[in-house]
């Protein structure tokens, strides 16, 4: 025991090291006192831990009797968070509305870093109770950061509702955990799939229990009907924090999502189906769950998108919408679908974030969110209005920018698969999300600013950040062969031997 | 001997129960009442498993749950005492700048 | 061989404690007063906490005790009390919309307890209830061997608790 405990602990550098700078986070701030310093330790941490995910490319273990997988598809996941949170630590570094606050907010760096811990448990997690507790460290953190300008009194607000909406949530997951147990006996969710592939399961009681379960995760990925938190937090809680929600908190939820699809539903038995495609054990309807979760997703998304006044609840909107779309790839059991995701994934990271950059940049200068302080801005800030236009672009899927590529990469899954009725409500929805983006260009260009006419000017730092978002959005839609080789292999090499 | 139903259908109760109270209930504090309920349900049921599968996975599962129960509760309850210094209300409907 | 039909002690001490937890339960949920909530609250603990112990989960009974009601029901009694002035006896606890979500409820409740009976429960052939190794000195050696993981998870959700309700709840020193 003790020999495979110390053999497991190899695997978990980057986790190790996050915890250290956790701590090292919380001791600088404690000693220096001064929000630079603490975040100089957290850029240091998150460059670290990236050294060690990088070492960790190609292996695969299943590690801490099972509780744990290591495999390239974690790996992949993990990269993604740790670029997020390091953009992120860099607009909270340039956020007017972190920085303005009363008082010092040294724990704001540590709980981001805390964030980041339980979503590197998250993507990696192998076992129901492990998914549990990485759950709910994501969650407490994004709790506590959300409720962080707690003066402003929408974010203690947002937050108070993010805590009732998540501990439901949470608690109907147990439930269904629990049945789950009762139904296989396990936890270990290899052995769950093992039970459950022997057949005699009662199916009604499983498809409860997969309802119940889908709760906790549809409320990680902000997916409908479990998304009534999602627009209040991402209007009440700090820019930075929206934008850290919206991509590298869905991302471990959706990362979690496919690994238990993935797992615990596939028959591995089943080997009619062509290479690359799994088949659900049968009397399973976990691909029908998928697709009304989906299609609900995305269509209320865009709908509830239209009318939104305030742009940074019109991009909660849309977020919950993109979820839609990155579920359609889950509903391909089989390769090409899970690495649609993974695709979009990284072209929706630099697109939403580039977004919420700029919202937080109009904010920093206008403090107001509004759409229609966007009037005019066109003219006042050039640079600026034209990388949204390509973000809002890029959202919509129009090349040649990343979210063509992303969503291009999911329709041909689908189509592959011969669900061509899905492909087709994905193109319709998208034509409605180009109706609501192009109200905020239209602002932009053709409307005249009504009062203040004098230009925005930023600080070379802010425009520099600026530029690392705008060029990959348009880099990754014309080279991005690297990348679908990347997501590809990290799919094919899924779990453990 | 009671039957392993017993104990399944009695924590389903307590865990409609506590469904109903977060649906029914707005002040918070009560909100949060209703969700240790629900939890405590779910250790029921997964204790009531356990002993009958002579499996001790399930109380595992138990006592971390009891762990991040504690923790949630904490920063719950924190939270509500900041909104109320702002706001002097714990009730959820009189709490509305952000619209539903 | 004909099945067991008389009640022992532990049948009547299982109703017992049955009817305690869904009866103080409801008291919690439709009770207007939230203090009276709140003790209800801790009859349900108890309650709880004797079904384990009749489950054999010694150990699980006597943290329910010391965890919940020791802690998260003193927490959130102390919430009750920051957030409601004392003096005040009439604390008003409202409801909204019941009707429609006590329907709903009894729905999901029929359909579930429904379903439970009709399951055929994963079975271990042979297992035997009371040589489940539940007691201190097993939950103890499973938390540094197989559940080591998330043992030093749990440390960092406890510590990340403690540090953010420490800051969220403070009042600020006006500048």
């Amino acid at each position: 025991m003790l020999e495979s405990i110390i053999q497991s602990l190899q695997y978990i550098k980057p986790e190790a090291a996050l915890t250290a700078t956790f701590l090292c986070a919380i001791l600088a701030d404690l000693i220096f006192k001064k929000k630079e310093i603490t975040a100089a330790v957290v850029i240091a941490g998150i460059l670290v831990t990236a050294v060690y995910v990088f070492q960790q490319v190609g292996e695969r273990a299943s590690v801490f009797s099972r509780m744990l997988a290591v495999d390239p598809f974690a790996i992949f996941f993990k990269f993604l968070i740790l670029l997020s949170a390091l953009i992120i630590v860099f607009f909270s570094l340039f956020s007017n509305e972190v920085n303005n606050n009363k008082r010092r907010i040294g724990e704001y760096y540590s709980l981001l870093v805390a964030m980041v811990i339980g979503m590197f448990f998250m993507v990696g997690a192998s076992n129901l109770l492990m998914m549990y507790l990485s759950l709910e460290l994501t969650s407490i953190s994004s709790y506590l950061l959300a409720g962080i300008t707690k003066e402003a009194r929408d974010s203690a607000e947002a937050s108070l509702k993010y805590v009732i909406y998540g501990a439901l949530s949470s608690g109907l997951m147990l439930y269904g955990i629990s049945i789950v147990y009762g139904l296989t006996g396990a936890l270990d969710i290899y052995s769950v799939n093992s039970v459950l592939a022997q057949g005699g399961t009662n199916t009604i009681t499983l498809l409860i229990a997969g309802a119940l379960i889908v709760a906790g995760f549809g409320y990680k990925i902000s997916a409908v009907p479990f998304h009534f938190w999602t627009p209040d937090v991402y209007e009440g809680a700090p820019v930075s924090i929206t934008a850290f929600l919206s991509v590298a908190s869905k991302a471990a939820g959706f990362a979690m999502l496919m690994r238990f699809s993935k797992v615990v539903f596939i028959d591995s038995s089943v080997l009619s189906l062509p290479a690359g495609m799994w088949a659900t054990i049968h009397g399973v309807v976990w691909t029908d769950i998928l697709i009304i979760l989906s299609v609900i997703t995305m269509t209320l998304g865009n709908l509830v998108a239209i009318w939104q006044d305030n742009v940074k609840r019109l991009l909660a909107y849309s977020s919950i919408a993109h979820a839609g779309y990155m579920l359609l790839g889950l509903v391909v059991l089989g390769n090409d679908g899970f690495a649609a995701t993974m695709i979009y994934f990284v072209m929706y990271l630099f697109m939403n974030l580039g977004a919420f950059y700029v919202v937080m940049l109009v904010a920093n200068k206008t403090g107001s969110e509004d759409i229609e302080t966007y009037k005019g801005l066109g003219s006042r800030a050039p640079l600026l209005s034209v990388s949204m236009t390509i973000f809002l672009l890029s959202l919509t899927g129009i090349p040649p920018t990343a979210g063509f590529v992303g969503k291009l990469y999911i329709f041909a899954a689908l189509i592959n698969a011969k669900l061509i009725w899905l492909a087709v409500i994905g193109v319709i929805n998208s034509v409605i999300s180009l109706y609501y983006y192009v109200r905020i260009f239209r602002n932009m260009f053709l409307r005249d600013a009504e009062g203040e006419q004098a230009p925005l000017t930023f600080h070379f730092a802010h425009t520099f950040l600026l530029l690392v978002l705008v060029v990959p959005t348009l880099a990754l839609g014309l080279y991005f062969g690297p990348l679908v080789e990347f997501a590809q292999y990290s799919v094919a090499m899924f779990g453990v031997k | 001997m009671i039957p392993l139903n017993f104990y399944l259908i009695l924590s389903a109760f307590m865990f409609c129960v506590g469904v109903l109270g977060v649906l029914v209930r707005r002040n918070a504090i009560v909100v949060f009442m209703c969700i240790e309920l629900m939890l405590n349900s779910v250790n029921l049921s997964l204790i009531a498993f356990s002993s009958y599968l002579g499996d001790p996975t399930g109380q595992m599962l138990v006592f971390f749950v009891m762990t991040v129960a504690a923790a949630e509760a904490a920063v719950g309850l924190a939270i509500i005492i900041a909104l109320f210094r702002n706001k002097q209300t714990v009730n959820i409907d009189e709490i509305n700048i952000l619209k539903w | 061989m004909t099945p067991d039909t008389t009640l022992h002690l532990t049948d009547y001490l299982f109703y017992f404690f049955a009817l305690l937890a869904v009866f103080s339960g409801g008291v919690v949920v439709f009770s207007r007063n939230i203090v009276h909530s709140a003790f209800a609250l801790m009859f349900t603990l108890f309650a709880v906490a004797g079904l384990y112990v009749l489950l054999n989960a010694d150990f699980l009974a006597v943290t329910q005790i010391l965890v919940y009601v020791g802690g998260i029901l003193v927490l959130i009694l102390f919430g009750v009390m920051l957030t409601n002035k004392i003096v005040d006896v009439q604390i008003k606890a409202g409801s909204i919309h019941v009707l429609p979500a006590s329907i709903i409820t009894a729905v999901i409740a029929g359909t579930l307890c429904g379903v439970f009976t009709l399951t055929d429960w994963f079975v271990v052939p042979g297992a035997d209830a009371s040589a489940v190794k539940t007691t201190a000195p097993h939950i103890g050696e499973a938390l540094i061997t197989n559940y080591v993981l998330p043992f030093e998870v749990a440390s960092v959700v406890l510590l990340v608790a403690m540090l953010g309700a420490a800051m969220i709840a403070r009042r600020e020193r006006k500048k």
